[in-house]
């Protein structure tokens, strides 16, 4: 055995905790670059697209703005407020999550909690892991919209500038994050779902507030309206909010005033710096405190059993027969178990309604142009598409590769191991449905749709629901990950990228032939009935949306069959 | 010599819920240096919390934990320093391979690297792990991944390895390894505490064997010494079914 070598009790580990950690992620970048180089050309090509499809979305909003310099003046600000303060509500949240997660949730933390790495290093080192993990998003959005907003600059010294001003920004949602993790171990250990599910209601009914205060549409008295909205906004210029320094530095980099943007660079650096020591030092100081109360505190999880039948999720999926019922009931049952699942669901959905009491009424915004009162349904079904894709993508996909572990269960059900599949479909049909059908409803309430075009654009949600569950169902049938327990890694894998890829393009399709109807609907006035070929071309939207969902599921069926248990 | 001077971990009356599920109740023992205590009991009578309270993951609502000398509460970087803790679900990063993760706990204990080759060079032979060591260890399987965290945990000749469920998916030819190698690690004066459910294990080379059933210790001693106290010379098995069922009554 080893000479006993007088251990340096409370030495600095961290060094050495993060060469592990790069040497980690080296060894990941060399795996998948081995493993899968054309996965790592798509994945950049696919990146590149978002990147430049922001840019370019960037670039002619604020070429808009320079055309009417005087509101460009008021607007740019606001703009780079609102995003700053959005970003940090966000990260602050995601940061909470992930740093919960390492933090109290890792076999990595019993592990090195039981070694002599000081507590200090130890949150350190999940904080800049956290940092980094959930700042992602921000550098997908901000680099865009940083360089459309570059283009306006007076002074290549804005590109220095304007990365300085995210790197001194990001640290204050990850230090914010971190507290609120170790808060919510600290003090909510027996709640921590509820509390979590009641902070993001409370976020989500603030933001539904607020935002239907500011958004009300004022007929068309639009500039008091305008008015109305800045003063609204201006809640999120305050002088003491993060967003504020970073947006007004910005700007002074903007207009070419260094020294000026220099001062609040500093203000932002000084403060993430100094929030980033104290949540470190508070953290550290009562870890021990908050990870025996995450370990201990929690409830037991003890729920009543559900009866044989599959008790009321049961009843959801009573046309089933009894296994694949059990199997759909299950699905529902850990989703709705899962705060993780339901509450993302959730507030995609709220941000749709927030959309959908926001927008105005056609008839007196538009008149009686019955084919203009089209394209809002459109640009409808066209976001709900997406929503539902975000949702399918991420948690019906993995769906079938999260049974590999568990498939010998399945795989000795009286069915055919095919026929899960449809049990898969039907949970993923539910969910769907539930949210997007009922969207659909009320918009085509709110803006008094006629009664030919509300059937049309239910058939064309649903079909497009079948799409897209079809899709995630089958290919995740056909290309699984039976040996990876992680939603995340199954949803970003190979399997995953060719589901969102087939998504997109499936229900392109559908929006490019809807598209084409409303075109062609332009010159209709409210209760015109559409002609044959309008009609035939919103059928074959239909067709093409729940013929690709039935294709996919076949294939994925077909495959499937054969896999041994 | 004092009792507690020759202690490597001791445990004062120490008491740990789980909301209102009393989890560890009222639990005092020593285990001495050089000694392989084994601690036995049915599943959820209070082992891996033990254990936890231990290697300092828990903190005890009642008593006082000492590991060699220090308050694992108040003085538990230096308390950590002389341990080693193998758990029953044995961690590595998946994307090391495992001889950058032997490397890894070498450095974090502060051995240096002549001496950290000597020593793996003994271990990689005695556990057999030579073959896999170079690969990721997310490709290993729960023995090859036992192995591996026995040989870190070995690595740095711990004063206290506290290890759960140690033969869980090795073959015999390692499981004899391994219980020599946990003979040799206590003939160095060292301390093992063992928590397991393989009885003739813990009947082949424990030193003492503790029983704890819903949380409370129910007997201590040697084999002898439980033989004794269950009235019959039995196996530890009938002797821990005994001692178990008469608690429940």
């Amino acid at each position: 055995m080893a000479k006993r070598v007088a251990p340096h009790v409370g030495r600095p580990l961290l060094g050495l905790l993060f060469r592990t950690k790069m040497r980690s992620l080296r060894n990941r970048i060399h795996q998948t670059i081995d493993q899968g180089p054309l996965r790592v050309m798509a994945t950049s090509a696919l990146m590149l697209v978002v990147w430049l499809g922001l840019y370019l979305l960037f670039h002619l909003t604020f070429q808009q703005l320079r055309r009417t310099p005087l509101q460009a003046t008021v607007a740019i600000p606001l703009v780079f407020n609102f995003f700053f303060v959005v970003m940090l509500m966000l990260l602050t949240f995601s940061n909470a999550i992930i740093a919960y997660g390492s933090l109290f949730g890792k076999d990595e933390s019993a592990y090195l909690l039981s070694s002599p790495v000081p507590p200090k290093d130890f949150v350190t080192l999940k904080y800049f892991e956290s940092l980094l993990l959930a700042s992602w998003s921000l550098i997908l959005l901000g680099i865009p919209l940083m360089l459309a907003m570059a283009d306006m600059a007076e002074d290549s010294v804005f590109y220095i500038l304007f990365l300085a001003f995210f790197l001194a920004f990001i640290p204050i949602p990850g230090a914010l994050g971190l507290f609120l993790a170790w808060a919510a171990a600290r003090f909510f250990p027996r709640r921590i779902a509820r509390t979590g599910a009641a902070a993001c209601g409370l976020v989500i009914a603030f933001l539904l507030l607020w935002g239907l205060q500011s958004l009300r549409f004022g007929g068309a008295e639009t500039e008091a309206w305008l008015r109305s909205f800045y003063s609204r906004m201006s809640i999120i210029e305050a002088a003491l909010l993060p967003n504020n320094w970073v947006a007004t530095g910005i700007d002074h980099a903007l207009n070419g005033n260094f020294s000026e943007a220099l001062l609040y660079l500093g203000v932002t650096a000084a403060n993430a710096l100094f929030l980033s020591w104290l949540a470190v030092m508070i953290v550290s100081r009562w870890f021990d405190v908050a990870l025996n109360r995450a370990a201990t505190g929690r409830g037991t999880g003890k729920r009543s059993a559900a009866p044989a039948s599959g008790g009321a999720a049961g009843l959801i999926f009573a046309y089933l027969p009894l296994p694949l019922r059990l199997v759909a009931a299950k699905d529902l049952r850990t989703f709705l178990r899962d705060p993780m699942q339901w509450s993302q669901l959730l507030i995609l959905f709220a941000l749709l309604g927030l959309y959908l009491a926001n927008m105005p009424s056609l008839r007196t915004q538009l008149g009686d142009s019955g084919g203009w009162s089209l394209v809002i349904p459109f640009l409808n079904l066209c976001t709900l598409s997406l929503i539902l894709a975000t949702f399918t993508c991420r948690f019906v996909f993995p769906l079938v590769s999260l049974e590999g572990q568990k498939l010998w269960v399945i795989g000795l059900l009286p069915a055919r191991l095919s026929e899960i599949l449809l049990a898969k479909f039907a949970f993923a049909m539910t969910v769907t449905l539930f949210g997007a059908v009922g969207a659909m409803i009320v918009a085509a309430i709110m803006l008094e749709l006629d009664l030919v075009w509300t059937v049309i654009h239910l058939m064309v949600t649903i079909s497009i629901c079948v799409a897209l569950c079809g899709c995630a169902v089958g290919i995740g049938a056909r290309v699984p990950m039976f040996h990876e327990p992680k939603i995340a890694r199954i949803a970003n894998g190979f399997g995953g990228t060719i589901n969102l890829l087939a998504s997109l393009a499936l229900v392109s399709l559908v929006l490019v032939a809807m598209g084409y109807a409303t075109l062609r609907s332009r010159d209709l006035r409210i209760g015109d009935v559409p002609d044959i070929l309008t009609l035939l071309v919103c059928l074959a939207a239909v067709a093409i949306g729940v013929g690709g969902g039935v294709f996919a599921m076949r294939i994925g069926a077909k495959h499937f069959d054969k896999i041994e248990v | 010599m004092n009792v507690l001077e020759d202690s490597a971990v001791t445990l004062l009356g120490i008491t740990k819920c789980y909301g209102r599920t009393v989890a560890v109740d009222d639990l005092s023992l020593s285990v001495r240096s050089g000694e392989l205590f084994a601690f036995l009991g049915p599943n959820g009578a209070g082992k891996t919390t033990t254990i936890k309270l231990i290697t300092g993951l828990l903190r005890p609502d009642r008593g006082d934990i000492q590991v060699c000398g220090h308050h694992i509460g108040s003085n538990g970087v230096a308390a950590k320093a002389k341990l080693a803790y193998v758990p029953d679900q044995p961690f590595l990063y998946e994307k090391l391979t495992g001889r950058e993760f032997l490397y890894f706990v070498a450095e974090l204990y502060g051995i240096e690297n002549r001496r950290r080759d000597e020593v793996l060079e003994g271990l990689i032979a005695r556990l057999a792990i030579g073959d896999f060591l170079d690969h990721l260890t997310e490709s290993y399987s729960h023995g090859m991944k036992q192995k591996v965290v026995l040989a870190a945990a070995l690595l740095h000749d711990p004063t206290v390895l506290v290890i759960d469920e140690p033969m869980v998916g090795l073959d015999p030819r390692t499981i004899r390894a391994v219980k020599d190698l946990f003979v040799e690690h206590t003939q160095r004066g060292r301390t093992i505490f063992m928590s397991t459910h393989t009885l003739d294990i813990a009947e082949a080379v424990a030193d003492r064997i503790g029983i704890i059933h819903h949380g409370k210790l129910i007997a201590i001693g040697t084999l002898s010494e439980l033989r004794a106290l269950a009235r019959h010379e039995q196996s530890l098995e009938e002797i821990f079914l005994q001692l178990t069922e008469e608690s429940d009554g």
